[in-house]
């Protein structure tokens, strides 16, 4: 219509002009609509899966590893329920009446506990290159979501917060993952390896049966975390390395445990392996989940947009400029439990007691503890 | 090393909370950061002003609106709704004091009324006699129908008491209302006042002490932001796309920091015998009610759980004036002194102005709290200790601040008498405040419901049973901020920042931090 034209011959092209355009109008939103579809079922799509990983339910998973032997004890042993009551070390009741059931206080020498093994985790996993931080508990849902959790499903997992799309926390490798949204990484940054302490809320709803006693399934605890930017043929190195990191910190809590390749069945959306470490839980009389370890590859990077970009060698061209820039690509994360505190106070108490209902702290810990050795029962 | 717990008297020994042992090799990895322009914005104290500055403004709101103990906010018509929880209000001592509490309600410009309180009062207990006086006539109804009638009488008396049974539901459906409406204005009155507590607004505060002086520096000084971005401590911009704004992530040498003042914190106090504890950081909101705070007030400090009556905690305070509600506590337990460490969750709404840069408000932050139950007598003596105690910490660490006793008209509800702590933050150009220590006497614990039972001599006669034993009677309730770390942090940054960017650590901090002496710059 830009040339010179008959009358007659402009106002025909002005009518198809119109037509195409009304046409185009609905096309696009119909494509709109499509497009948006295809993303909501195709980010239903789970992360592949590494080849090793058993196929089948939870009870196909394959013990990797075995560390320890369950302590013979000489008495009739307790719970950490039990030994925690004695040795004045928690509050349930006040809790449950202060907040609700599965909320606790620690008191006495179970806050040193839990101040002990943080700082002894921190320092430990810094000594490996891992950046320490401490993160918010209140993010976007969006954030919640790109990691691979479902804020809003039914039985969620997540606390949400009133008059906002925040939530809290279920874990630190929330807002650790976010750190780095939608940004490009320069190479020579990973890997990026950051240890996260923060207190994580869980829901809990559908936490069913009998093992919510005590300590072992609650609402709110103390964790440090493990997170891994890395590149892509790296990331089961690293996933070798952060769950050798665990068995490290394990072991030398004098632990005994096992380290699970967990099955098909069992892994979560994001992750292409999980590896669990269980430990032996006396008064439980059973293994425990201690800590997690998962490859996400670049199921949550394409969610949050973290990307790296490549450092090609200079090709035989000199020159300068965007054409020797490789494109960006997706990184792989992983992430890890270095400390859930509460499981850990479980294990220690448990395996630990003594006959007299004390309680030895492992060695390792007691630097981090004022040098304390013992708790002892309370005279009154 | 033994240790006996606090529980019953005995104190906890000593103990050192040691530390991460120096690094030897840690890489500390620091990503590239955009340096942009910072303007210092002063936060420019207004005289006349109610100015935002307080970290604590939950005390400060409650005075201008009261608590509610009621499930639903009150709408103009002033609508009464069924307590959920009621505060063991003494309405005839209100009866009896009246003049000296309306002085009191005068000088805190508390909102509450108490010309309704007494007139609500007087009627109810005009009604109530009236009550009694009818349930006396139906019970003498019901006792006459007992004996032998003749059917005509029997029948009168028979509607006689059916009128007086009808009157009496009335009567007692309206004292109830009565005494819902009674005790919803009586709840908003506010602590009486020490009498040294200065009268008037924030102006009128009095400096109690001031220990140290302003740092001389030679050479220009930053503030905590701009070192906190040249040494690679915190993470702003991130945590702003993550949660929103005032959110935070600290990194490196800031998260040993936290750890090392929690730890050293825990230890000082530990050893001065308060019983360490961490507390659960979602409460009811009752709970947060009954402590003098308003969950669901127009611009609350509290941040509420979608789909249950929780909320996240603002202080440890809070769970820790919960553990003992509705208890009688043996006398021989006080005072109890519980120090506590916890995550604390404000919204900051209504915080205007520019004093909201970096760490010096917040949403999230760590804090160790220190709570006291104790005999009434003993309050004042308690209050004065833990000042001092947190005067001794601040002075351990080298600041220069000043403790000032707040005036009556920035004292919130609960606070019978309030001493706030102002440290120099030289990179603000003032005075910030890093801790607060509240008397509350009897105000929460008559919400909460925490009453011990005095153990009386005994008398002459030696006959055991409850006629020895003295009625309970409610506690005495301190708290006070033994360390609110990003206020802390700020302090530590600006006052001990070097001419090259480094900044030195305090010496009793340095044990609980594996033996660090100096926050460097890295390099990249």
């Amino acid at each position: 219509m830009k040339g010179k034209l008959e009358p007659s011959e402009r106002q025909r092209l002005i009518e198809e002009g119109k037509n195409l355009k009304e046409g185009l109008v609905a096309l696009e939103e119909d494509l709109l609509k499509l497009t948006d579809e295809l993303q909501q079922e195709a980010q239903c799509i789970p992360n592949m899966t590494h080849p090793d990983v058993p196929i089948g339910g939870e009870d196909c998973s394959v013990t990797r590893k075995k560390v320890g032997s369950p302590p013979q004890f000489s008495f009739q042993i307790k719970d950490h329920l039990q030994l925690g009551k004695e040795l004045d070390l928690f509050e349930f009741d006040a809790a449950a009446e202060v907040s609700g059931s599965k909320f606790y206080y620690l008191k006495n020498e179970a806050v040193m506990l839990e101040m002990g093994l943080i700082n002894w985790t921190l320092s430990e996993v810094m000594k490996k290159g891992f950046i320490p931080l401490t993160t918010p508990e209140i993010v976007r849902s969006s954030v919640v979501e790109k990691c691979g959790f479902q804020p809003r499903g039914a039985n969620t997992q997540v606390y949400s917060i009133v008059g906002s799309d925040q939530c809290l926390i279920g874990t630190a490798e929330i807002p650790v993952g976010g750190i780095h949204m939608d940004s490009i990484l320069a190479e020579s940054l990973l890997p990026l390896k950051y240890a996260a302490f923060s207190h994580c809320f869980r829901t809990e709803a559908g936490a069913a049966g009998a093992a919510t006693r005590g300590l072992y399934r609650v609402h709110q605890f103390s964790k440090v975390e493990m997170f891994v930017l890395c590149r892509p043929e790296e990331s089961d190195l690293y996933h070798e390395e952060l769950i050798k990191i665990e068995e490290d910190l394990f072991s030398s809590l004098g632990l005994h445990f096992k380290t699970l390749d967990m099955a098909s069945g069992d892994l979560g959306a994001p992750a292409y392996r999980k590896f669990d470490v269980e430990a032996w839980m006396p008064g439980l009389e059973r293994f425990g989940e201690i800590s997690s370890a998962s490859n996400c590859t670049d199921y949550q990077s394409r969610r949050l947009g973290i990307r790296y970009r490549p450092s090609e060698p200079s090709s035989a061209s000199p020159k300068k400029g965007k054409a020797n820039l490789a494109p960006p690509r997706f990184v792989h994360t992983l992430n890890a439990t270095a400390c859930a505190v509460p499981r850990m106070i479980v294990c220690l108490l448990e395996n630990y007691q003594q006959e007299d209902g004390s309680v030895t702290i492992p060695e390792p810990l007691r630097p981090f503890m004022g040098g304390l050795e013992i708790i002892a029962p309370k005279s009154r | 090393m033994g240790l006996q717990s606090c529980i019953g008297g005995t104190t906890l020994q000593t103990l050192k909370l040691a530390s991460i042992p120096t690094l030897s090799s840690s890489r500390l990895v620091s990503r590239p950061v955009q340096l942009k322009a910072l303007t210092l914005d002063f936060f420019l104290l207004s005289p006349h002003g109610r100015s935002r500055r307080s970290p604590f403004p939950l005390l400060a709101r409650a005075l201008s609106a009261p608590a509610i103990a009621f499930q639903t906010e009150t709408p103009p018509e002033e609508k009464v709704v069924k307590p959920q929880w009621k505060a063991a209000i003494d309405f005839k001592w209100i009866r009896e004091n009246k003049e000296a509490i309306a002085v009191n309600i005068r000088n805190r410009n508390s909102n509450a009324n108490l010309e309704a309180v007494i007139e609500l009062y007087d009627k109810m207990s005009n009604l109530q006699k009236e009550v009694e006086r009818l349930r006396g006539e139906r019970n003498a109804v019901a006792n006459k129908m007992k004996g032998k009638l003749e059917p005509s009488e029997r029948q009168r008396l028979i509607e006689e008491g059916k009128n007086l049974k009808e009157g009496l539901v009335a009567l007692e459906e309206d004292l109830l209302k009565l005494t819902d409406e009674l005790q919803q204005e009586a709840q908003c009155i506010p602590n009486m006042t020490h009498p040294d507590v200065p009268i008037g607004g924030e102006d009128c505060s009095v400096t109690r002490k001031k220990v140290g002086s302003p740092p001389q520096f030679s050479f220009q000084i930053k503030d905590h932001l701009q070192l906190g971005k040249e040494l690679d401590l915190f993470e702003f911009d991130a945590a702003a796309e993550v949660s929103g704004s005032k959110f935070y992530y600290l990194k490196n040498e800031a998260v040993m920091l936290e750890m090392g003042l929690i730890n050293w914190t825990l230890s000082e106090v530990m050893k001065k015998g308060f019983i360490p504890l961490t507390t659960p950081e979602i409460v009811r909101s009752s709970v947060v009610e009954k402590c003098g705070f308003q969950p669901r007030g127009a611009n609350t400090q509290v941040y509420s759980i979608v789909g249950s009556d929780q909320c996240l905690i603002g202080t440890a305070e809070i769970p820790v004036g919960g553990i003992h509600m509705d208890s009688i506590l043996a006398e021989s337990l006080l005072p109890l002194k519980y120090a506590a460490f916890s995550h604390c969750f404000r919204t900051e709404a209504g915080a205007a102005g520019a004093a909201t840069r970096g760490l010096y408000r917040v949403h999230q932050f760590s804090k160790v709290e220190m709570f006291v139950l104790c005999r009434p007598e003993e309050s004042d003596l308690y209050h004065e200790e833990l000042i001092k105690i947190e005067e001794d910490l601040f002075s351990s660490l080298g600041l220069h601040f000043k403790t000032l006793d707040m005036a009556s008209g920035d004292l919130g509800a609960p606070a019978y008498r309030k001493f706030d702590v102002e440290a120099w933050m030289p990179g603000l150009e003032r005075f910030g405040e890093i801790s607060s220590a509240s008397n509350c006497t009897d105000y929460q614990s008559r919400r909460l419901g925490i009453r011990y039972r005095p153990s009386e001599p005994s008398s002459a006669s030696p006959k055991k049973g409850k006629a020895n034993l003295a009625p309970p009677r409610f506690v005495h309730t301190l708290n006070a901020t033994a360390c609110a770390v990003p206020r802390m942090i700020v302090c530590l940054l600006e006052n001990y920042q070097q001419e090259d960017g480094s900044v030195t650590i305090p010496e009793p901090l340095r044990p609980f931090m594996g033996g660090l002496e100096i926050i460097a710059p890295k390099s990249r």
